[in-house]
């Protein structure tokens, strides 16, 4: 037994590190560019993980550009918008999993059909609603962010509720508890890891937005990061060296962040856990 | 349950607020368009109108221009054509006149009408005559200038459900549907094996465990559009190390292949997507995984069951309802899919990686006709519909529903 | 609890307040807004830092856009289209320029061109006629742009340099040459060109067909090309970026390219070493050009902006300062722009033949079109006739 364990379990090793490896390597492969001269990035220099004439002036450029800014702009953007969809989605998610009400399941179709559709059509209307209110170039493009993570977060959370029993609130409802504070006292720490979870995704899904922010914020200080690098190029060429330059800038303090507070993040997620 | 009261509605309305303003109403819009042959470019269809309407400012601009081509002119006209070009400055004058207090598109109607429809003809003339009896430097712009008048009057452009007929008789609109249908089922069928295999190892406490999930999120943190960047070196025929790689393995004949290909281009984007989303079926999976009780698991463990007996006869029912939603948000995504293709491939080679968003963005954004780009996303709609609901049929009767 | 829920959604309100709409300090001066692409060269600023000297009316104020000209034309759309007055004057690719037009977009400034006493013809002509719709003009050049056949000219035998500057040669006659210097003076391809799915393939369509005259004939061509041995394999990738990469790294004998590829030969191919051609059936036109927004408030205001973008100095600068081709007729004998490909004997031919891309208000869906079919027939995807019939219906 212990010895078919052993192999079963050097198994899963080779299997995980295999599939690290994999997943590591194209930001590796852009790492390393990073450091390579234009010559290199192309042409001859192309295949050698080192570079010859290594450099950081890739990331001279891309700092003096304002990568930094284009960062802070999207945490804020993305943590606006997490904090707001989750909470809405949240007391939403709430009243379907618990209350009975007419059109209950004309308002989930409605949430459905809304993620049906392409982003790509909200952005005419929503710009000339931004003019109008003098909103273009300022972080309320968050709002209409909404319509790309809404509908995910409440079908998160619904289900989500859905799983946790009764028993509990009923109790609170006894005891003379609101609504809403059964939801936040009771309901919210139960559900911590389903809450956790949405967050992140909306975050990631606002981090990744791209055709909102460039047509609504044309002004260089509120771009995000996909926005910024996607102003890395000439008319006829795209400046790898700096496009992963930014790249690899962007990507290591969410890596770190993730590496430091990993632990407390899991805590989160197995403490919120349901016991019974 | 209970029902819900006024109170519980609060709960609801920012919800319905938000979504209402940032999503249903420009979906009727939509929906709107889909029924109008509407085209930006062409000053005749870039307004809905359900009846002829007459446009003022095009008017006024050509109008305008007739008499500055004419009156430009002046030396080239003989002695005796002079009192003439007088004649159509006054004319053109007049006309603007009862056009005065209006602008943008009107209706015209009773004596407005006849009144300008006469005064249109006489300039008509009158510019036909200087166009076909003398030569001059506007000659051909003069000419131009009277034609685009014309497009002053312009029709309804209510088509009802013409442009649907079309659309489903577009080979492109069929061709594009396939690619969308190959691209999502593929790459959310790999997309849900290895993020719950990827689950399972989050979910289980090893050595080295926060190395792996932190080191799993590095794809979902780098922007879509970034990462399609990214990949597009990755793959480039020559200078590419994964095309590089691949050919030299022999699972590619040519590194150029790859994204000069159908098959490999199409592959190339599935191995993209697949790269950059998986952890994120993996946190949705997780989530699910994390609230089955501990206990279910000891229960099983004393009852002997082997570890891919508890994963299948336990823990993969009980995770149903995630796996549903998981699958279905991945599909909706992947149906939709924009970013990665348009900056990978942008739909090539020979559109052969064009999917409904690719098509449905070229024909609105690049070639300005809303009205059928709106209705290649209305098709589109309806067939993620279609698959939502199957799903939601086969997979289980209503996850939204409390046991 | 009401009042916790509007406390709630006050707080947010709160919270996402501190973005602030900015409210700018009081100016005299008039503010014109100028959307235009980054640029990599000063010429940009400079232009607009010498126009807001010249005058105290104005201010001219830079929106940069991206230089991925695709997505520009499609956030100008979205604006335009939107009847914003967000931007006074408009940067638009040659190619948008008619569609805009067509759309109502851009105001005619033929009457303010009458005023100023300036005629057409001081301008490039090909810029100009690419903004020219239904006999109104709508545009003035920022820059002109065409295409050229770059060749080595320490590779290249006397004779057959003298052929190519003359233009006096055939797809086939470079056929044969770069087959012939292919491999000579360390190079690995004969000949480089833009094959990409994108609308490069559409300009040098239009260039192997001449003007579309003998589709046919120029696919065969072109197709003829692509499986030859003289172009990389990947060629049906190449853009202006692999292009010029092959070409200043002394990797190709020759090139198809715009202008802008000479400034880039410095250290592994030097300008002495390089001679400009005009194309076999003639050189595509491109380039830039500027309108006004017809929804501006300072129409007025934007008109002599491009007056003085277009004009003398303007032009000055963005072939100066920028390394551009003037778009100005006089700059063109002037030494002082100190552009050397002005004084080159082959470059000054192609200028006399250039040929434009099919001008219509629907240019971008017969561009596409040209696209998705050639690169099929290209790729092997699809045979020759349909392709031809395919082109032929789009054009028309």
């Amino acid at each position: 037994m212990g010895k078919n364990s052993n192999r079963f379990r050097t198994m899963v090793s080779v299997l995980i590190s295999l599939y690290l490896v994999v997943i590591v390597f194209p930001f590796v492969w852009v790492m390393s560019a990073s450091f390579k001269p234009t010559q290199e990035i192309f042409g001859e220099g192309a295949f050698s993980i080192v570079s010859r004439n290594p450099t950081l002036e890739n990331y001279v450029n891309v700092l003096q550009n304002g990568i930094l800014q284009a960062m802070l702009n999207s945490f804020i953007v993305a943590g606006l918008t997490a904090v707001y969809v989750v909470l809405v989605a949240t007391l939403a998610s709430y009243a379907i999993s618990r209350f009975k009400f007419r059109g209950k399941n004309l308002l989930l179709g409605v949430i459905l059909a809304v993620s049906m559709f392409p982003q790509m059509i909200i952005v005419g209307p929503i710009y000339n609603l931004f003019m109008k209110l003098n909103l273009t170039n300022s972080y309320f493009v968050v709002l209409p962010y909404s319509t790309i993570t809404l509908p995910v977060a409440v079908f998160i959370l619904v289900t989500h509720f859905n799983k946790i029993p009764m028993a509990l609130e009923e109790s609170a409802t006894i005891d003379g508890a609101t609504s809403l504070q059964t939801l936040f006292r009771i309901i919210f720490p139960l559900a911590a890891p389903g809450i956790f979870t949405t967050a992140i995704i909306v975050f990631i899904a606002a981090w990744n937005e791209f055709l909102l922010t460039v047509t609504l914020n044309t002004n260089k200080s509120y771009h995000t990061v996909p926005v910024a690098i996607s102003f890395l190029r000439t008319q006829f060429t795209i400046l790898w060296g700096d496009v992963a330059a930014s790249t690899v800038i962007v990507t290591i303090p969410t890596l770190i962040v993730v590496l430091l507070f990993q632990k407390q993040i899991v805590a989160g997620l197995i403490s919120g856990a349901v016991k019974e | 349950m209970k029902r819900m009261g006024f109170k519980e509605l609060l709960f609801i309305l920012p919800a319905i607020v938000i979504i209402a303003f940032f999503s249903l109403w420009p979906i009727m819009k939509v929906i709107n368009y889909s029924f109008f042959d509407y085209q930006l470019n062409d000053q005749q269809k870039s307004e809905l109108s359900l009846d002829e309407k007459f446009n003022v400012d095009l008017f006024n601009e050509n109008a305008d221009y007739v008499a500055m081509f004419i009156d430009m002119n002046r030396d080239s006209f003989p002695e005796d054509a002079q009192g003439k070009v007088d004649e159509v400055v006054a004319d053109v004058n007049e006309l603007k006149m009862l056009l005065a207090d209006k602008s943008g598109l009107i209706e015209l109607s009773g004596g407005l009408k006849k009144q300008i429809g006469e005064q249109y003809a006489k300039l008509e003339s009158e510019a036909g005559y200087f166009v076909s009896s003398y030569d001059f430097p506007d000659r051909e712009n003069l000419k131009l200038v009277m034609e685009d008048m014309g497009k002053c009057f312009v029709r309804s452009n209510f088509i009802g459900l013409q442009g649907y007929y079309n659309a489903i008789k577009d080979e492109r609109v069929r061709t594009a549907l396939g690619n969308t249908v190959v691209f999502t089922f593929v790459s959310v069928a790999f997309e849900l094996l290895l993020g719950m295999g990827l689950a399972l190892i989050m979910n289980k406490a090893m050595r080295g465990q926060g190395l792996v999930r932190a080191v799993s999120l590095i794809p979902w943190a780098i922007p879509t559009t970034v990462a399609a960047l990214m990949w597009s070196y990755l793959y480039d025929g020559s200078s590419g190390i994964v095309a590089h790689i691949l050919q030299t393995l022999h699972i590619v004949r040519d590194s150029k292949d790859l994204l000069l290909s159908g098959g490999g281009a199409m592959a190339s984007a599935i191995i993209a997507d697949v790269w950059k989303t998986t952890p994120y079926m993996a946190l949705l999976l997780l989530a699910g995984f994390q609230t089955i009780p501990a206990v279910v698991y000891e229960s099983a463990k004393i009852d002997g069951s082997g570890t891919f007996n508890t994963f299948f006869k336990i823990t993969l029912p009980l995770l149903k309802p995630s796996i549903l939603v998981a699958l279905l948000m991945r599909t909706l995504d992947a149906f939709r899919v924009f970013d990665l293709i348009y900056v990978l491939t942008g739909g090539g080679p020979g559109g052969s990686t064009e999917t409904m968003s690719i098509y449905a963005y070229k024909t609105m954004f690049q070639q300005t006709n809303f009205g059928y780009g709106s209705i290649v996303v209305i098709l589109m709609v309806v067939f993620v519909a279609l698959i939502a609901a199957f799903y939601i049929k086969v997979l289980g009767a209503n996850v939204m529903e409390r046991d | 609890m009401k009042r916790k829920i509007s406390l709630l959604v006050a707080a947010l309100m709160i919270f996402m307040s501190f973005s602030g709409i900015g409210v700018s300090a009081a100016d005299e001066r008039v503010v014109i807004k100028w959307a235009t692409q980054a640029d990599t060269t000063p010429a940009t600023q400079i232009l607009i830092d010498e126009f807001n000297k010249s005058q105290s009316k104005y201010t001219v104020q830079w929106v940069q856009m991206t230089n991925d000209s695709g997505q520009m034309h499609d956030q100008l759309l979205t604006s335009l289209s939107a009847k914003s007055s967000e931007y006074d004057v408009l940067s638009m690719d040659v190619v948008w320029a008619g569609e805009f037009a067509a759309a109502g977009y851009l105001n005619p400034i033929d009457r303010d061109m009458y005023a100023a006493g300036l005629k057409k013809t001081l301008y490039n002509a090909g810029s100009m006629a690419a903004g020219n719709y239904m006999g109104k003009q709508y545009t003035l050049p920022l820059f002109p742009d065409l295409g050229l056949l770059y060749f080595r000219s320490d590779i290249v035998s006397t004779a057959d340099a003298a052929k190519l500057v003359s233009g006096k040669y055939t797809y086939k006659d470079l056929a044969a040459m770069a087959k012939k210097y292919k491999g000579k003076g360390g190079t690995t391809d004969g000949f480089v060109y833009q094959s990409k799915q994108y609308e490069g393939l559409t300009c040098n369509v239009t260039e192997f067909t001449g003007a579309f005259k003998d589709i046919k004939g120029g696919l065969e061509t072109m197709k003829m090309f692509t499986t030859s041995d003289f172009v990389p394999k990947n060629i049906l990738s190449y853009t202006e970026a692999e292009t010029h990469n092959a070409f200043i790294n002394g990797k190709a004998v020759f090139a198809r390219n715009w202008p802008y590829q000479y400034a880039m030969l410095t250290e592994s191919v030097k300008p002495s070493q390089v001679g400009i051609a005009p194309l076999p059936n003639g050189s595509t036109v491109g380039g830039w050009v500027l309108g006004i927004n017809k929804n501006s408030k300072n129409a007025a205001g934007a008109f002599e902006f491009i007056q003085y973008a277009a004009g003398w100095t303007g032009q000055m600068i963005m072939s100066r300062r920028g390394a551009h081709l003037p778009g100005y007729n006089y700059l063109l004998n002037d030494e002082r722009v100190g552009n050397p490909m002005l004084k080159i004997e082959g470059f000054k031919n192609a200028i006399k033949t250039t040929i434009s891309r099919p001008v219509s208000p629907q240019y971008s869906k017969t561009s596409d079109i040209i696209q998705v079919n050639v690169h099929k027939y290209l790729s092997g995807g699809q045979d020759l006739n349909t392709t031809v019939k395919n082109l032929q219906n789009a054009l028309k």
